[in-house]
C-alpha cells in the first residue's frame, strides 16, 4: 500500500523581480517503512522539497502546487490548524545545523517538554519529565542534558537531542535534512546506526536529504537524484548507485573518492547549476553534460520508466541502457 | 561567574582610572598655568595662588601632584567650586534630584514605547504601520534634541499657551499637595516629550531588528515544524531571545542619562545638572566640570558592571563564551 | 555574524563597469541609500556653490533686525540683521566639514587599532580590546565638552577631539572582521610565504574587512554633526565660523519674536544628519541582506 504519494509537486519562490522555480514536477511514492535518500548538489531544490512536505514554505515568499498524499490525507489541502495537528505526530524532522535547532536561552528539558505537551496536552508533570528522560536515554544521552543549555552540549549530543525531539511522538514519517552533515565521520556512522535500529523498532518511514552518496548507500533502500529542481534518476539504491544510467548520476558517483578498490581518478563536475529563474528549453543538465548533443538543448527528455520502479530522465536511456552512439553501448 | 564579575570590575576600575588620569592631564595640558584653570580667574590673588599651590602640591613633581590629586579624590574631595566656594560633591548632590526625576521617567517611558513599537512592527513587517513608524524613527533620530525642544516650546507654549516654557515649578504660586504635583507634571511634560521622542527610535530599532533576526534563526523553523502556534513561538521563544539586547542597551543608557538629558534641561531651564553645567562652563568653573565628569565616569563604570552581571544571568551563553 | 563581510557579499557587478556605474548600481538597490544620496548630493552642491547661491554676505550686518521671511530675505534675518538664508548656505560647509573630518579621523584610528587587535591576537589583542572597551564606555560627550571648555572653542579642536573619542565602535567592528579574515586560506598562505605582518594587515585584512567600517563611519558623520551642533548650542562653538547649531542657539532668545531663526537652521541639521543615517543604514543592508 502506498504510504506517501508525492505527485507533480512544484515550488516557486517569489523575489522582488522574478520567481525561482525551485522544485519542478516532482513525483515519487513511498511504502510504509521505506527509506529514501534524496541526493543532489546544494541549490538542487532538495531542501525545498523537504520544506514543502513539512508545509513550512511561507505563503508570502513561495507557492506550492501539486499533490502530497499521506495515506488518505491530502496535505496541501489542510487548514492551518489541521496542519499543526499533523506536524510532529505524523511527520517529524531533524534539520541541518542541529546546534541551532533549539532556543539558546531556554534549557533543553524545558523545550522538549514544551514541545511534547503540544500534542499531549493533559500529561501530568511527573509523567512528562519521566517521558523526556526516557527519550534522552533512548538516544543514549545522559540525564543531565535535561538541565543543560544547548551551547553546553557538543555537536553530536545536540544531534541526538534533535533526533529525540523528532521521535518524540512516534511519527510515521521522519525527514532528515542534511542532519548528520556537520558531524565527524565516526559520530555520524554511530548516530546513523542507532537511528536505523530505532526506526526498525518504531516502524518509521524515512526521507533522507543529503549530498553525501555514502550515507545514502549505507542507510537507504531507495534513492532519488535531484538536479536543478528535478528528479533526474530514481530507483533502488542497488540499481541506481551500482549501475547509474543518467550522466549526472554517473558524474556524481565519480566525484566521490572511494577507499576500497582501484585508485581511480576523481573528477569534479564542470560548470555550475543553471539559473532557475529562467525557463530551460531542453534537458536541465545539458549545459554540463559531457554527452550532450543537439537534441538535449532543444527538448526536455521524457521520464522513461524502467523495471524495478526505476525512472531516468535522459534522451539516451532506452530500454534500461545508456545508448549514446547509434547501436553502441557506452560504458563510462 | 566569579571570574566573569571580576573581569567586569577590573574594566570598571580601569574606566575610572583612565578618567582620573585624563582629568589630571587635561589640567596639566590646558593652556596657561594650572592655577588659572583651578581658580577660573585670569589673575588670581596671591593668597589664592598660595592656597591652591599648597592644596594641590603644585610646587612638587608631577608624579607627587598626581598622588596628591588622587588622595584628595579618595577622601571624596572632588574640589571646590569657584562659583559658590562649596564642595563640588555637595553641589552635585543638591542638583541631581530633578535630573534623575526627568531622566528616569523618560528612560522608562521611551523603553516601553520603543520596545512595544519595535515588537509590533517586527511582527507585521512591511505593513503600512511599520513603514510609517520606521520612517519617522529615522527623522526623530536625526533631530538635535535641543531643536526639537525649542520647536515644542514654540508650538505648545508660545503659540498655544497650553504648557509652561521653563522651570520645574511655577515660582509665582505656592502650590501644595496635589496641585504641586500637577504643576510639576505640567512643567515636566514638554521636556519629557522631547527626550522620549528622540530616545524612542533607539529602542524601537533595537527591538525591531533583534526580533527580525531571531525570527530568522534555525530554531524557529524547528518550533514551527513541531506544530507550535505562531503566538506561542513568539511569546515564549522569540521574546526572550530578542529582549536581551534591549535590556543591555537600556542599562548602558541609564548610566548616561545625566548627560543625555543635560541639553534638554538647558532648553527648558529645568533646575538639574544641565543648567548647572552650563553655568559652570560659562563661568569657567573647571573644578566643578571635572567633578561632574569624574562622577559621571564612576557611575558609568558601576552601571556597566551591574548591566553585565544581569545580562550574564539572563543569557546563559555569555558565561560560556567567557570561559 | 561570525562570517566576515567582504566584497563577495556585495551584489556581483560586472568588472568592466567603471567605478561610478558600480556605485550607481549599489545605490539603486536600496531606497534608503537612494534617498540619502540624493539629500547628500543636494547638500554638497549647496556647500560648494554657497557663494553663488547666497543673496548677501553671511556676515554682512543689514538694517532690518529680526525681519520675518520675505521676498528680500527668504528666511528672514537674525538679531544683527544678517540674512539667514545666506548664513544657512554657508553653515552647510561647517557641518559637512566637521562630519567628514572627525568621522575620517575616528575611522582611521578605529580601523588600525581593530585590525591589529584582531590579527595579532594574544596579549596585543587583550590590551587593545581593553582600551577599546574603556573608550566604548567612557562618557565621551562630556569629555569633548570639557576639552572644548578648557582648550578654547576652535573648530579644529572640536573636530579632532570628536575624532579621537569616537573610534571605539569602528575598532570593535574591525577587530571582529580581522579575527575571521585571518582564518582564511589566502591570509594563511601569506603568512606561510613570510610576508610582513603589517604588510598583510594593510594589504589584505583592511581592504577585505573595510565595508562595515564604511557604513559605521557614515553613521559617525551624523553623530559628529550632532555633537558639533550641541556644542555650539551650549555656547562652545567656534565664534569665527557660521554654524547651524550656533544659529539655533542665537535664536533661543527670540523664540516668540523670531521663530524663523532657529527653525530653519535646525531643520538643516535634521536633513543633513538624516542623509548620513540613511546612507549608513542603507549600506549596512546592502552589505548584510539579512538585516532587511
Amino acid at each position: 500500500m502506498v504510504f506517501l504519494n508525492v505527485k507533480k509537486l512544484n515550488v516557486e519562490y517569489y523575489t522582488k523581480n522574478n520567481s525561482v522555480h525551485a522544485v519542478q514536477d516532482i513525483s515519487f511514492q513511498l511504502d510504509q517503512r521505506d527509506t529514501i535518500g534524496i541526493v543532489g548538489e546544494s541549490g538542487s531544490g532538495k531542501s525545498t522539497l523537504a520544506m514543502a512536505i513539512l508545509q513550512l514554505i511561507p505563503k508570502n515568499t513561495g507557492k506550492v502546487t501539486g499533490k502530497i498524499e499521506m495515506k488518505s490525507k491530502r496535505l496541501l489541502d489542510l487548514t492551518p490548524s489541521e496542519i499543526r495537528e499533523v506536524r510532529w505526530v505524523d511527520i517529524a524532522a531533524v534539520f541541518q545545523k542541529s546546534m541551532n535547532a533549539l532556543s539558546p536561552v531556554h534549557r533543553v528539558g524545558n523545550q522538549l517538554s514544551d514541545i511534547y505537551r503540544l500534542h499531549e496536552k493533559n500529561i501530568p508533570h511527573k509523567m512528562l519529565k519521566q517521558r523526556i528522560f526516557q527519550l534522552l536515554d533512548m538516544v543514549n544521552l545522559p540525564s543531565h542534558v535535561y538541565k543543560a543549555y544547548p551551547h553546553e552540549l557538543s555537536g553530536g549530543m545536540m544531534q541526538r537531542v534533535s533526533i529525540a525531539l523528532g521521535l518524540m511522538h512516534n511519527p510515521k514519517l521522519l525527514i532528515l535534512d542534511e542532519a548528520t552533515t556537520a558531524l565527524d565521520v565516526v559520530t555520524q556512522t554511530q548516530i546513523l546506526k542507532e537511528l536505523m535500529e530505532l526506526e526498525e523498532k518504531m516502524g518509521l518511514t524515512r526521507i533522507m536529504i543529503t549530498h553525501d552518496l555514502s550515507i545514502v548507500a549505507s542507510s537507504c533502500k531507495k534513492v532519488a537524484v535531484m538536479y536543478s529542481g528535478q528528479i533526474v534518476e530514481s530507483g533502488f539504491v542497488k540499481d541506481v548507485l551500482y549501475n547509474p544510467l543518467h550522466p549526472y548520476t554517473k558524474s556524481l558517483i565519480k566525484s566521490v573518492p572511494s577507499l576500497k578498490g582501484e585508485n581511480r581518478k576523481i573528477t569534479a563536475i564542470k560548470g555550475s547549476i543553471p539559473d532557475l529563474s529562467k525557463p530551460i528549453e531542453g534537458c536541465v543538465f545539458a549545459a554540463r553534460c559531457p554527452y550532450a548533443k543537439e537534441v538535449c538543448f532543444q527538448s526536455a527528455p521524457e521520464n522513461s520508466e524502467l523495471e524495478n520502479n526505476r525512472a531516468v530522465k535522459c534522451h539516451f536511456v532506452k530500454g534500461g541502457e545508456f545508448v549514446w552512439e547509434e547501436g553502441k553501448q557506452t560504458i563510462v | 561567574m566569579a571570574n566573569y564579575i571580576q573581569k567586569r570590575i577590573i574594566t570598571g576600575i580601569l574606566i575610572i582610572v583612565v578618567s582620573i588620569v585624563l582629568n589630571f592631564t587635561l589640567i596639566k595640558l590646558s593652556p596657561g598655568d594650572p592655577i588659572r584653570v583651578l581658580s577660573g580667574q585670569d589673575s588670581p590673588s596671591p593668597q589664592m595662588q598660595a592656597e591652591l599651590t599648597a592644596k594641590y602640591g603644585l610646587d612638587q613633581s608631577v608624579f607627587m601632584q598626581f598622588i596628591n590629586y588622587v588622595g584628595n579624590l579618595a577622601k571624596g574631595d572632588l574640589g571646590v567650586s569657584i562659583l559658590s566656594n562649596q564642595p563640588v560633591l555637595k553641589m552635585i548632590m543638591e542638583r541631581i534630584g530633578p535630573t534623575l526625576l526627568l531622566a528616569l521617567t523618560t528612560a522608562i517611558i521611551a523603553l516601553i514605547i520603543g520596545t512595544a513599537l519595535g515588537i509590533y512592527c517586527a511582527r507585521y513587517r512591511g505593513s503600512r504601520f511599520d513603514n510609517i513608524v520606521s520612517g519617522s524613527s529615522y527623522i526623530f533620530d536625526s533631530m538635535p534634541n535641543f531643536w526639537l525642544g525649542m520647536m515644542l516650546i514654540m508650538i505648545f507654549s508660545s503659540s498655544l499657551g497650553w504648557l509652561p516654557t521653563s522651570g520645574m515649578v511655577d515660582l509665582r504660586t505656592n502650590y501644595t499637595g496635589f496641585n504641586y504635583y500637577l504643576d510639576v507634571f505640567k512643567h515636566w511634560l514638554l521636556p519629557a516629550t522631547t527626550i522620549v521622542l528622540v530616545t524612542v527610535p533607539y529602542y524601537f530599532r533595537i527591538a525591531r531588528s533583534s526580533i527580525i533576526q531571531v525570527m530568522s534563526e534555525d530554531f524557529i523553523t524547528t518550533l514551527r515544524a513541531t506544530g507550535m502556534s505562531e503566538s506561542r513561538i513568539f511569546n515564549k521563544y522569540v521574546f526572550k531571545n530578542a529582549i536581551l539586547p534591549t535590556i543591555t542597551v537600556f542599562g548602558i543608557n541609564l548610566a548616561y542619562i545625566v548627560t543625555g538629558v543635560a541639553i534638554v534641561e538647558i532648553v527648558f531651564s529645568w533646575p538639574g545638572m544641565g543648567s548647572f553645567m552650563l553655568d559652570a562652563i560659562h563661568r569657567r568653573d573647571y573644578p566643578l566640570l571635572m567633578g561632574i565628569y569624574l562622577l559621571l565616569s564612576i557611575s558609568v563604570a558601576i552601571m556597566m558592571i551591574i548591566v553585565d552581571v544581569i545580562y550574564a544571568y539572563l543569557d546563559p551563553r555569555i558565561l560560556y563564551k567567557e570561559r | 555574524m561570525s562570517q566576515p563581510i567582504t566584497e563577495q557579499a556585495l551584489p556581483q557587478t560586472p568588472k568592466e563597469k567603471n567605478v561610478l556605474q558600480r556605485i550607481y548600481t549599489i545605490i539603486n538597490q536600496n531606497n534608503q541609500l537612494k534617498i540619502g544620496s540624493i539629500l547628500l548630493l543636494f547638500l554638497v552642491l549647496i556647500g560648494v556653490f554657497a557663494p553663488l547661491l547666497a543673496l548677501y554676505s553671511p556676515t554682512a550686518l543689514g538694517d532690518g533686525l529680526l525681519v520675518p521671511p520675505s521676498a528680500e530675505h527668504w528666511l528672514g534675518t537674525d538679531k544683527l540683521g544678517r540674512d539667514l538664508y545666506s548664513m544657512i548656505l554657508y553653515g552647510t560647509r561647517t557641518s559637512l566639514m566637521v562630519g567628514f573630518v572627525s568621522a575620517i579621523i575616528s575611522g582611521i584610528i578605529g580601523t588600525i587599532i581593530g585590525a591589529y587587535a584582531g590579527f595579532y591576537g594574544g596579549k596585543v589583542e587583550r590590551l587593545l580590546t581593553e582600551i577599546n572597551n574603556i573608550f566604548l564606555m567612557m562618557p565621551t560627550f562630556f569629555l569633548i565638552l570639557l576639552v572644548a571648555a578648557l582648550f578654547g572653542n576652535s573648530l579644529i579642536i572640536v573636530m579632532v577631539i570628536i575624532g579621537l573619542t569616537g573610534w571605539a565602535s569602528n575598532a570593535r567592528l574591525m577587530r571582529a572582521q580581522a579575527l575571521s579574515i585571518r582564518e582564511r586560506t589566502f591570509i594563511k598562505s601569506s603568512i606561510a610565504i613570510g610576508e610582513k605582518k603589517s604588510f598583510i594587515i594593510f594589504k589584505h585584512i583592511i581592504p577585505n574587512g573595510i565595508f562595515p567600517i564604511i557604513a559605521s563611519t557614515t553613521m559617525n558623520i551624523s553623530g559628529a554633526i550632532l555633537i558639533e551642533s550641541s556644542l555650539s548650542f551650549i555656547g562652545l562653538g567656534d565664534p569665527n565660523i557660521i554654524s547651524w547649531g550656533q544659529i539655533v542657539f542665537d535664536g533661543r532668545s527670540y523664540m516668540t519674536s523670531g521663530w524663523w531663526v532657529s527653525t530653519f537652521s535646525g531643520f538643516m541639521i535634521v536633513i543633513t544628519v538624516l542623509s548620513f543615517y540613511l546612507i549608513g543604514d542603507g549600506l549596512n543592508k546592502v552589505i548584510n541582506p539579512k538585516l532587511k
